[in-house]
């Protein structure tokens, strides 16, 4: 798994890469907490390149959303594709979490 | 059978790279669709994490073998560990209706394993746990070789 973000304005935009499943999402969670606990209240993320994801994933993805829409903040995410799609409907987090098709998209209403 | 392989790991959570590896290799061998491989590794990821954290609570030791077929019609994939009876058919569906602020944590895994794969079983053999996963091939896949 490789994540690169980069900080706009407000907003930070985290891309992934790879894989998120439970090897790999301790890190994933570490570094969206570190977002959050430097003040990150707006993120976005590109999964785009992300190949699949477990529930391990998910959990993080759940954890993280929680915590900015307690503290006003949003999580958007977008690029799903295949497995990644097939996940998130099949666990209904398609419809519980913010998912967009585009970039443009995700960035409308943070 | 046509191709297949048989690995077997510790328990331990590194383990499970090592199989995610092994598979991978495999799937790109027989030319796999890359939509089969990607299921078959969220499926092997929810019931190995699953396995490895609680089947061997307060011992030592253990292991979990994992054996993929290749058939014409379809992959198979047979997880057996020496761990406590665990039967992942048995738990009951979660609510996948719940806001983010309703839902718990956790609970998902089992769910998108019996959503993601054609057919699921489990079986107690002696002081096993046999889980044995079937995903289907698509008609007019090439023959494996």
């Amino acid at each position: 798994m490789d994540i690169t973000t980069r900080t706009q304005s407000d907003v930070t935009f985290v891309a992934v890469a790879g894989n998120l499943d439970s090897k790999t999402s301790s890190e994933a969670q570490q570094i969206l907490d570190g977002i959050v606990r430097n003040g990150g209240r707006k993120i976005v993320i590109d999964f785009t390149a992300l190949d699949y994801i477990s529930s391990a994933g998910l959990r993080v993805l759940l954890g993280t959303a929680k915590r900015l829409r307690g503290g006003g903040g949003a999580l958007h995410l977008f690029g799903l594709s295949g497995t990644v799609m097939e996940v998130f409907e099949i666990s209904g987090f398609s419809s519980i979490l913010a998912v967009f098709a585009t970039e443009a998209e995700a960035l409308k209403g943070l | 059978m046509q191709a297949g392989f048989r690995i077997t790991i510790g328990v331990h959570r590194g383990e499970v790279a090592r199989v995610n590896a092994a598979f991978a290799e495999f799937a790109a061998a027989h030319a796999l669709p890359a939509s089969i491989r990607r299921s078959m590794l969220v499926v092997l990821d929810e019931l190995l994490h699953n396995t490895i954290s609680y089947g061997f609570e307060g011992r030592e030791g253990g292991e979990v073998s994992i054996e993929v077929e290749l058939h014409p019609d379809r992959l198979s994939v047979t997880l057996t560990d020496d761990g406590k009876p665990f039967n992942p058919l048995g738990l009951p569906a979660p609510d996948t209706t719940l806001s983010v602020e309703q839902r718990p944590i956790g609970g998902l895994g089992i769910h998108l394993v019996r959503q993601m794969m054609d057919e699921v079983s489990y079986h107690r053999r002696t002081d096993h746990n046999v889980v044995t996963l079937a995903k289907l091939l698509p008609d007019g896949m090439t023959d494996g070789s």
